[in-house]
């Protein structure tokens, strides 16, 4: 249970959301959850209800589009594909997060040796 | 910004088809669900347990659901609007506390609104004319002298304008009456005689035709005039053609130039002028252009943009002391001084609308405590509502927000309520407003007067809303549940609904006080004796047209005629005439000397009133003779010239001597001037206001410093329509095109010259009076409250075996209390607030002990009759069922 409580930064879940839409096209919530729990090789286990939170913002933003389809079993799903601006918006992200981590990463390392 | 604005389109749309979101939502959940289960089910759950386990990991769906519809929508609009419908219902089912509420709101909102509309309109909103900051009001003084804000003589106003850096225009005005005849009935117009720079200073058009060309201001011009639209209107029919056609003012033809808007009003902007004529035809002051001395055009101009008050100032001391060096006869001890022109405009009124909006002020707020304590009562008996609330998981904020909204609905029906008790109340404050209230005519409910009503409104609901929402978001829940609806209350929110209530009583107290001082200092300014008594006089103002009656020999023989006719009818023995008259005219301020002393030394002058009469004027107005004579009919033009000084000129420049037979030398106009003996003393007059002491005064003969007109005044007890019937017939039998006007009854006159003082005492009352019955439902509130509270205690004491009379005293005791504190607080307050009105009393101390100690009297008069009603119900109390209520 601990891992419900997991703060999970919001703004790294949309981020997560958005990535897993770029890399594995159009999936429904589900999909979208099994993919980000596969990634993290199980080693983040979220609340997969928090998802649908990451989708309507992110839809709100313009950044994803939904589409009825059906799901594998046969089931009326919503199926998200990332959009334009959205993949600018994660390229943007992606830098800026990987930046942040690279200093933290730095600092934690001379933290390391002091 | 623009997925700001995508954000909201999509909320909206989620906002206005709520039910498609919703199902959507919930099939996708039901889809997530089903895989997971599946998924669950592989991995060899039996089906329930999968089911269970896959609800888990989704996290609850009622809440996902809530979460969901939140982010979509628009929640803060959404629980808003819930709020407001619930807070409807509230109101709905509790009337009697929504119509007390609301109408306690609409009676604060609407006074303070009404007094806004004026103070906007007579204080606040810039002049009609374009960059009304740059223009100013230029003036002569002679500080030393206490003489402030006199007018100029017109070479030094010709000076300036022709050769200054500050001014981008200048032009001088003055005003008074001349007769216009050959359009119906001769009347009687206001004329402003002006340079014709006023127009451009001003910058404003004409509606018609133009205005004044620099040239007709140069003596020699032809005769030109300009008419109001009014005038236009009404007496001119709206004639087409006006324009080039020409009008006989004072016997004299006019040329029309021009026609200047109805809100055009300049310079008596309280008055209206019906004409403007360049100052050199003007039959008065036209002849004074070339006089140095003289301290009578007032000066108007506009400022050159970027040259600050500072500046100009600076270049006008310069300018004075220039002209005090090259003309010190003259100007010796003058500077010239300006001030803002808006400034100027109000300056009269600006102490009065000030106190009424403070007064008023303290009403919405007494109002406010008031319903304040409403609120804190009812938050009490709805603990435990709120209590359930929060046990079901509404939030502290959530909780503050929806008793706010409550307020808030409360608040705004007070509001509108609020602003058509105002539109009732403007127009009855326009048709109290005494006229010399300048631009009384802009006064009225405009945008700005109903944004500040329902920002008021706001405030308010904020202010009585705010305590009450927080005390109850703060109770203690569990308490709160556990113990029921009719359980004591807290400590602190009895204390705050009686600070409240204590509060209120302190601010009724001091608008009380400021009301009874105003009410003292008006009925000390109207019993104050003014030295003459007025009783059955009349008086009409006759006026000669100065190109036919052109010599003072001619104004002589005409009110002597008019005397002499006068007095031949029944009843009307006893006639005069003056100018001017107490109170209702001006004054005339002139400088005299006394022939064989020294001129006063610097910093001093010698001035005096002066007023022209017949010789029976003294007897009709029931001056006394203190010593000497009166005038009589020898006092003419072949004789030797007299005068008659007040008491306070004799002690003021002959002390310790004997005035009679001594000289002054003054006249006026100014081609009158000379030696003049002093042959009797009268008693002193208080003849500029009511309220101001009586002066210096000097009384010529008629006959010796004749008018063109005068006042005819008559004592008779013959009905006052008879006696203007007879004085109109007779002026028209000796010269049928002269207007009689301003025919009223003296009494009448001094009454309208304290419209002012009236007007603000009247008003001061009425908010002392709400402010009071404000306060007085506050502690019949609390009191009674208290008692329904402790029911149950009262029986148990009653069953104990205590008498009505000691439940009687118990209750009363608490409500003295309250009074008690109020009322210190009250009077201690009230000693720093009148200070903000000693500008406005006459007479009376601010600090006036009886006005003080009448006040406490009244107040805790009410306050008690006011916790009587309860506490007379307390004893009522039956201890049965006091206790099985429980």
């Amino acid at each position: 249970m601990a891992a419900d409580k997991s703060t999970i930064l919001q703004g790294t879940l949309d981020l997560m959301v958005l990535k897993t839409l770029d890399a594995m096209g159009p999936l429904h919530g589900y999909g979208i959850a099994r993919r980000i729990e596969q990634i993290s090789q199980e080693a983040l286990q979220i609340n997969q209800g928090t998802i649908y939170a990451s989708l309507v913002r992110l839809m709100q933003k313009g950044w994803i589009s939904g589409a009825w389809g059906t799901s594998d079993n046969n089931r009326k799903a919503k199926f998200y594909s990332i959009t334009k601006a959205g993949r600018k918006q994660l390229h943007a992200e992606a830098e800026n997060w990987e930046r942040i981590s690279g200093v933290i990463g730095r600092v934690l390392r001379i933290a390391e040796r002091g | 910004m623009l997925a700001w604005m995508q954000t909201l389109v999509s909320r909206m749309r989620v906002w206005l088809f709520p039910g498609r979101a919703d199902q959507e939502f919930e099939q996708e959940l039901e889809t997530h669900l089903d895989l997971l289960t599946h998924e669950n089910i592989h991995r060899g759950m039996t089906p329930e347990g999968a089911r269970r386990a896959a609800l888990m990991r989704l996290g609850g769906i009622t809440q996902l659901k809530e979460n969901n519809r939140e982010l979509r929508g628009l929640p803060f609009l959404e629980t808003f609007l819930q709020d407001v419908r619930y807070a409807l219902r509230m109101l709905r089912k509790n009337p009697g506390f929504a119509t007390v509420a609301v109408l306690t709101l609409a009676l604060g909102i609407g006074a303070n609104t009404a007094i806004f509309s004026v103070v906007y309109a007579v204080l606040l909103k810039p002049l009609p004319y374009p960059q009304p900051e740059q223009l100013v009001t230029v003036f002569e003084a002679k500080p030393q002298e206490g003489i402030m804000g006199n007018g100029w003589s017109y070479p030094n106003f010709a000076e300036l304008r022709a050769d200054n850096h500050i001014f981008s225009e200048m032009a001088g005005t003055q005003q008074h009456q001349l007769t216009l005849t050959g359009r119906g009935d001769p009347t009687v117009v206001n004329t402003a005689s002006v340079t014709p720079e006023l127009f451009s200073v001003l910058g404003l058009k004409p509606i018609a035709g133009r205005t004044f060309l620099p040239e007709e201001g140069k003596p020699g011009a032809q005769a030109v005039v300009i008419l109001s639209e009014s005038l236009w209107r009404g007496p001119f029919g709206a004639d087409p053609i006006i324009i080039g056609s020409s009008i006989t003012l004072d016997k004299r033809s006019c040329a029309v130039v021009g026609v200047m808007p109805a809100g055009f009003r300049f310079p008596a902007i309280s008055e209206e002028e019906q004409i403007w004529i360049p100052l050199v035809q003007d039959p008065l002051f036209g002849s004074w252009i070339e006089r140095r001395g003289g301290h009578w055009l007032r000066v108007f101009a506009r400022l050159k943009p970027g040259v600050s008050i500072a500046q100009a100032q600076a270049e006008l001391d310069a300018f004075s002391a220039r002209l005090a060096k090259e003309f010190p006869t003259e100007n010796a001890g003058w500077v010239i001084r300006m001030t803002p022109l808006q400034g100027m405009i109000v300056e009269n009124v600006r102490p009065a609308l000030l106190v009424l909006s403070g007064a008023v002020g303290l009403v919405l707020l007494i109002a406010c405590a008031n319903i304040a304590n409403l609120l804190l009562a009812r938050a009490t008996s709805r603990a435990r509502e709120i209590a359930v609330r929060a046990a079901l998981g509404a939030g502290r904020t959530r909780i503050v927000r929806q008793l706010l909204s409550e307020t808030l609905v409360l608040g705004l029906l007070g509001g509108l309520t609020g602003i058509a008790l105002a539109y009732w109340g403007v127009h009855g404050l326009s048709s109290l407003l005494p006229s010399s209230v300048p631009r009384a005519n802009e006064i009225g409910l405009d945008r700005f007067v109903l944004g500040f009503a329902l920002l008021l409104s706001a405030i308010a609901s904020c202010a009585f809303g705010l305590t009450p929402a927080l005390f109850a978001a703060n109770s203690n829940l569990q308490a709160s549940l556990r113990e029921g609806s009719r359980s004591g209350e807290s400590t602190s929110r009895r204390r705050a609904r009686n600070f409240l209530a204590a509060g209120e009583i302190a601010l009724a107290t001091v608008l009380l006080v400021a009301s009874g001082l105003l009410l003292r200092s008006f009925a000390k300014l109207t019993s104050t004796s003014p030295g003459f008594d007025v009783q059955h006089v009349m008086k009409a103002s006759v006026s000669l047209p100065r190109f036919q009656y052109s010599t003072p020999q001619q104004w002589i023989a005409f009110s002597n005629e008019l005397l002499a006719r006068i007095q031949a009818q029944p009843g009307m023995r006893d006639s005069a005439m003056a100018v001017p008259l107490p109170i209702t005219d001006g004054f005339i301020n002139l400088a005299f000397d006394i022939p064989g002393t020294p001129p006063p030394s610097a910093g001093t002058s010698r001035s005096a009133n002066f007023v022209s009469v017949s010789p029976d004027y003294f007897r009709i107005m029931a001056i006394p003779l203190l010593a000497g004579r009166f005038f009589n009919a020898h006092d003419n033009l072949s004789a030797p010239r007299v005068t008659v000084i007040s008491k306070a000129m004799a002690r003021m420049y002959f002390p310790n001597q004997d005035p009679l037979g001594k000289r002054l030398t003054f006249g006026f106009p100014f081609e009158s001037v000379g030696e003049k003996e002093i042959v009797g003393i009268v008693g002193d007059v208080r003849d500029v206001a009511l309220g101001q002491n009586p002066g210096a005064m000097m009384y010529v003969p008629f006959d010796q410093a004749p008018f063109w007109g005068g006042n005819l005044v008559v004592k008779s007890t013959l009905g006052p329509s008879s006696v203007a019937g007879t004085m109109r017939q007779v002026v028209h039998q000796i010269d049928k095109d002269l207007p009689v006007t301003d025919i009223m009854m003296l009494p009448d006159g001094i009454e309208s010259s304290v419209a002012q003082p009236r007007f603000r005492t009247f008003l001061l009352g009425v908010f002392a009076a709400m402010a009071m019955a404000l306060a007085a439902i506050g502690i019949f509130g609390v009191i009674s409250y208290s008692v329904s509270r402790r029911t149950n205690e009262i029986g148990i004491r009653v069953a104990l075996g205590a008498q009505s009379a000691d439940i009687l005293k118990q209750v009363l005791a608490e409500g003295a209390r309250l009074a008690l504190v109020g009322l210190s607080l009250g009077l201690a307050a009230s000693v720093v607030a009148t200070r903000f009105l000693a500008t406005l009393l006459f007479g009376v101390n601010p600090i006036d002990p009886l006005t003080f100690a009448a006040v406490a009297a009244i107040l805790a008069t009410v306050a008690l009759v006011a916790c009587y009603l309860p506490a007379r119900r307390a004893t009522r109390v039956d201890p049965l069922v006091a206790l099985r209520y429980e």
